[in-house]
């Protein structure tokens, strides 16, 4: 019944949400015309703000920090700015949910689109800056695709649920805001868990945040050619499966109400 | 009802729709107080039943509050209903007046296509009734400007042009049009007659004004309470409506 749904609704709904993400994308850009470049100059900044911190005033050894730095940027800047657009996400829509039919998935998959579309631009970016630090590349970047998949699937996922209880839930945004915050200091964006932590808090840190997980793997097949954790990489694949399907449950079941809701 | 050997373009049977007065909370109002909210029903249409020939103008009437609005919607499909069931026979079908929503950031081009996708329309089929569209709502080089920079009154032309133009095959009008200016509103109105006066299209009508539906209508429903409380010709119900709101 539901899988029937979902097949019907993405054949008729999904240009909407490709040609919605590309308008999103055309006005920022037209807006100011240094805007496409914040979406690379955001983390690049970052990126010399925790370089000068960990190299210059802690020390760190890590290989290539200015790229490990990057990517785990990267990978947060979509995770957090999908989940946490998606609180008010109905609410900023109110003017079409309220006149015409639109599943509500939907609006979620758009800003998927949009931060899926500057986290190329940003990936783009790593992988200049790799010719640039001459990082030796092997086969094992292939890795790369399943890690992208998975942090999509896990994105979306929370996403669709963050959006169903931001309709019901007033003060939401500064619940996920704040926890977004903590999720943020112990994915070891700026640091490396695997280096500065020990057992078992490593394994502890690195098995139970998905995101912190996805960081490593991705630095580790890009940069050091290594395999990442594959059945973690797995196991997490498959919550993040079943994390979709809960949105979609969630989201098809009271999507009903959110309209009646003001 | 007046034609019955013409095709049914619609069917509502035993329709009800309830709003759960169900209030957003806050987490931390609902830590501080532990009573919970009570979740009071209000039952906005009970069990109406009617259902319409295809080519047929039908009027709905009924004081404030009667349900009407709520019937359109739901039968526009924005809401699903409680219970009982709207069967639209595979007709297409578009809330006229309100329009669609926008997107503010985006430029009233856009915007059309986006509204016609929603519409059921694909990227193509609008394109090609884009510039008849842009035409029709002469909103001259702001067609191509934000909509968040549109007048209220610029911003329901359009979005008068985009539902009138992408015809469908039901079309739900609440509110007789008061849209931009008179020139416009001549217009639109004139627009509207045409559209309704088409032979297999199908519309419905929630006025207030009695008068329009007793020129336009082919037949009237009485909404009462969310219920129906008459239905047939204008000629019997429009009389039987005035007496009873004088």
């Amino acid at each position: 019944m539901m899988w029937k749904r979902l097949i019907r609704d993405l054949k008729r709904y999904f240009s909407y949400a490709k040609y919605s993400a590309r308008s999103d994308l055309k006005s920022e850009v037209a807006s100011s015309y240094l805007n496409w470049l914040w979406w690379i100059l955001d983390p690049l900044m970052f990126m010399l703000v925790y370089t000068f911190i960990a190299v210059v005033v802690f020390k760190s050894q890590v290989r290539y920090f200015p790229i490990f730095v990057f990517i785990g940027l990267t990978f947060w800047n979509f995770f957090s700015k999908t989940v946490q657009g998606s609180v008010k996400l109905i609410r900023n829509n109110q003017n079409i949910v309220s006149k015409v039919y639109i599943p509500k998935f939907i609006l979620v998959l758009e800003r998927l689109f949009v931060n899926g579309f500057k986290m190329l631009i940003s990936l783009l970016l790593v992988i200049v800056m790799m010719i640039i630090w001459k990082v030796p590349v092997t086969w094992r970047v292939i890795y790369m695709i399943p890690v992208i998949v998975i942090l999509c699937l896990l994105t979306f996922g929370l996403s669709c649920i963050v959006t169903h209880f931001g309709v019901f839930v007033d003060d939401l945004y500064n619940v996920v805001q704040i926890l977004l915050r903590l999720v943020f200091y112990l994915s070891g964006i700026f640091y490396s868990i695997e280096n500065r932590l020990k057992d078992p808090l490593r394994t502890v840190m690195l098995s139970v945040n998905p995101v912190a997980l996805l960081i490593q793997s991705g630095r580790q097949c890009l940069l050091y050619s290594m395999v990442p954790a594959r059945k973690l990489l797995l196991l997490w694949g498959a919550a993040s499966c079943l994390l979709v399907v809960i949105g979609f449950h969630v989201i098809y079941k009271y999507e009903n109400s959110y309209v009646k809701i003001s | 009802m007046v034609n019955m050997d013409r095709e049914i373009a619609l069917d509502v049977k035993d329709l009800r729709i309830r709003y759960r007065c169900l209030q957003s909370f806050s987490i931390k109002s609902s830590l501080l107080k532990l009573k919970k909210a009570d979740a009071r029903v209000f039952e906005a249409v009970r069990g109406v039943t009617f259902s319409v020939p295809r080519g047929e103008i039908l009027g709905i009437v009924g004081q404030n509050g009667s349900g009407k609005s709520t019937m359109l919607r739901a039968i526009a499909g924005i809401f699903s209903p409680d219970e009982g069931s709207i069967d639209l026979h595979g007709h297409s079908v578009s809330l006229l007046s309100i329009g669609v929503g926008f997107q503010r950031s985006l430029t009233g081009r856009e915007n059309i296509i986006l509204s016609g996708m929603l519409l059921g329309f694909s990227e193509r089929q609008v394109r090609e009734k884009m510039d008849e569209i842009i035409k029709f709502a002469s909103l001259g080089d702001f067609i191509d400007m934000p909509v968040r920079t549109y007048s209220s009154g610029m911003h329901s032309k359009l979005a008068f042009s985009i539902t009138a133009i992408l015809e469908s095959d039901i079309m739900l009008i609440d509110e007789v049009l008061s849209v931009g200016d008179a020139k416009f509103r001549k217009k639109s109105y004139k627009k509207m007659e045409q559209l309704i006066t088409q032979e297999d299209r199908t519309v419905l009508i929630v006025s207030h004004n009695t008068d329009t539906l007793q020129k336009l209508c082919t037949s009237v429903l009485w909404l009462h309470d969310g219920q129906v409380r008459m239905i047939g010709k204008p000629e019997d119900v429009l009389p039987a409506y005035d007496e009873f709101m004088s």
